[in-house]
């Protein structure tokens, strides 16, 4: 018997190793660039209000800590929100479309055509509309972040094999069935992909929707902190926003590894 | 034995009317003014293995979508046990295998195994699914790897997998479409060989595509020709080799005869015919 199983289980001791190893350039590097930056703005004397250095920076993160974590907080909430809303929105949209052909070429190119729209620029208007809250940001997250939710899925679901079709039709199944038992699953890798798109689109969209019009937020504090002159405030919350994407990002690549652990895996490395 | 006893009770004719299972009258197919497939006649005797073998664009895929149903002659008839193809499907006497297994990435083996079988029939419990997804496993040789996922087998293990699928279906004729031509030549003859005993393990009547003269000889019982331009049978001929055949066969003196005459018969086709 010439065909045998491909096993794949690397140890764990040299996995750790060569995940110490890729990482090691990005951390030296980053170190690095703070100590620089620390070092520029001293030895150059520059004013704080231009570029703070990274110990400022550090001593308004601890003085400020209660109001930035309260920020955050609402911030955080405000992306989740967002999140959910434009996946779950955005997966609906997919599905009308490949159910429903008549829809489906109904709604594809609107959709299309309300990605041109520069949706930042709806921001005003969603605070018009739904005042100072939670919800224009919800709104602002959901129009930015959905396309590439809808838009991956249905690259997904449309790339399904045309045998595989043939097959599922020679037994008689309904298109409901091909819909669900085979588009939606093999489209999940793809859907996984545009979350990740949608997760880094949301925190976009938290603070775009927080500059426009809040009274709390990180974005809220950032504008209020550079009207002040508070530099390091602006970086000290700027930092936590980054923080937070980074978190939504790798929350959404856990996802990724839950709900499709069959999946090809492609290295970042 | 056991897949006679499914068989009964799979409530289908147990008589045949015809001693030909499949019959093909004047199969034509024209696609885009192109005359693809020109007056084919074929007939496939019960339980017997048939290949068709030709150059590429012969339209010998497209004939055994024709006898699959999955494509409508443009004139002639098709007639499996006395239906047309897509009836046929419908009662699930066909079962497909391509060239690329199309396993379900996200199913194991077992489940890949029964997935058409639980979209044919929806009265099957789950467990009966599985059931009967790991004895068309074993059958296939692949028992012991029911729970791997498709990125785990290799690629001739898929294609096991992809006949189990078909099989589970119990269908009365398997047709495929260069099952093994995307695997290495030493995984295609032991793939050849274990096609051979499922064969004559269960009975089926198995239409197989091919281009591999030596697959064709090697497996068949009847061996059709297609030449192109049109695609039209033009030779076919009857493999003497007694059964069951292991791959020494091909080191015998009548093989080697086949091999050429097959060959001569395939050049000949090779040249434009009269498409009047």
């Amino acid at each position: 018997m010439s065909d045998q199983t491909i096993t794949s289980e690397p140890r764990l001791a040299s996995s750790l190793a060569a995940a110490t190893s890729s990482w090691l350039p990005a951390v030296i590097l980053l170190v690095g660039t703070i100590v620089a930056w620390e070092a520029i703005v001293r030895i150059f004397a520059i004013s704080p209000f231009i570029i703070p250095a990274p110990s400022e920076i550090g001593r308004s993160l601890v003085a400020q800590w209660g109001t930035l974590m309260q920020a955050t907080l609402v911030t955080a909430a405000e992306i989740l929100l967002g999140f959910v809303v434009s996946v779950v929105v955005g997966v609906a949209i997919a599905l009308v479309i490949v159910r429903f052909d008549w829809l489906g070429r109904a709604l594809y190119p609107l959709v299309v055509l309300f990605q041109n729209v520069p949706k930042v620029a709806l921001a005003p208007i969603f605070i018009l509309w739904f005042g100072y809250g939670l919800a224009p940001k919800i709104g602002l997250i959901l129009v930015i972040a959905f396309f590439p939710v809808t838009l991956s899925m249905l690259a997904g679901m449309q790339s399904v094999d045309r045998s595989l079709l043939s097959l599922m039709n020679s037994v008689g199944a309904s298109r409901t069935q091909i819909l669900f038992r085979i588009r939606v699953p093999h489209s999940l890798p793809n859907l996984m992909a545009g979350t990740k798109i949608a997760a880094t689109l949301s925190v976009i969209g938290a603070i775009v929707g927080e500059f426009a019009g809040a009274s709390d937020g990180l974005g809220y504090v950032i504008q209020f902190a550079s009207t002040q002159l508070d530099t390091a405030l602006v970086f000290a919350a700027l930092l936590l926003v980054s923080v937070l994407g980074i978190a939504f990002y790798y929350a959404a690549e856990i996802l990724e590894r839950i709900v499709v652990p069959w999946a090809p895996k492609f290295s970042h490395a | 034995m056991r897949i006679d006893t499914i068989r009964a009770a799979g409530g289908k004719p147990a008589h045949i009317r015809h001693d030909d299972l499949i019959s093909v009258k004047g199969v034509s197919v024209v696609y885009a003014r192109q005359l693809v497939l020109q007056n084919i006649d074929l007939s496939v005797p019960k339980g017997f293995f048939v290949s068709l073998i030709g150059p590429s664009g012969c339209g010998k895929s497209t004939l055994l979508k024709v006898l699959a149903g999955l494509e409508q002659p443009t004139s002639g008839s098709v007639s499996i046990d006395g239906l047309s193809p897509v009836e046929a499907a419908r009662k699930r006497m066909i079962g497909v295998v391509f060239q690329d297994a199309n396993l379900l990435p996200w199913k194991n083996a077992v489940d890949n195994a029964s997935m058409l079988l639980s979209i044919a029939d929806k009265s099957l419990s789950r467990a009966e699914l599985r059931a009967r997804g790991q004895e068309m496993l074993e059958l296939v040789g692949l028992g012991d790897a029911a729970h791997k996922r498709p990125n785990e087998l290799s690629g001739g293990m898929r294609q096991r997998v992809a006949i189990a699928r078909a099989l589970a279906l119990d269908p009365a004729v398997l047709l495929m479409d260069e099952p093994f031509g995307a695997l290495d030549a030493i995984t295609r003859d032991s793939m050849g060989q274990s096609l051979l005993e499922i064969w004559q393990r269960t009975g089926k009547t198995i239409v197989l595509v091919t281009h591999s003269i030596d697959e064709a000889i090697h497996l068949s019982r009847h061996v059709h020709a297609l030449g192109i331009k049109p695609g039209r049978i033009t030779g076919s001929i009857d493999i003497d080799l007694p059964y069951p055949r292991d791959l020494a066969v091909t080191e015998d003196p009548e093989f080697v005869r086949l091999v050429v005459q097959l060959r001569t018969m395939l050049r000949a086709g090779h040249q434009p015919g009269d498409a009047s």
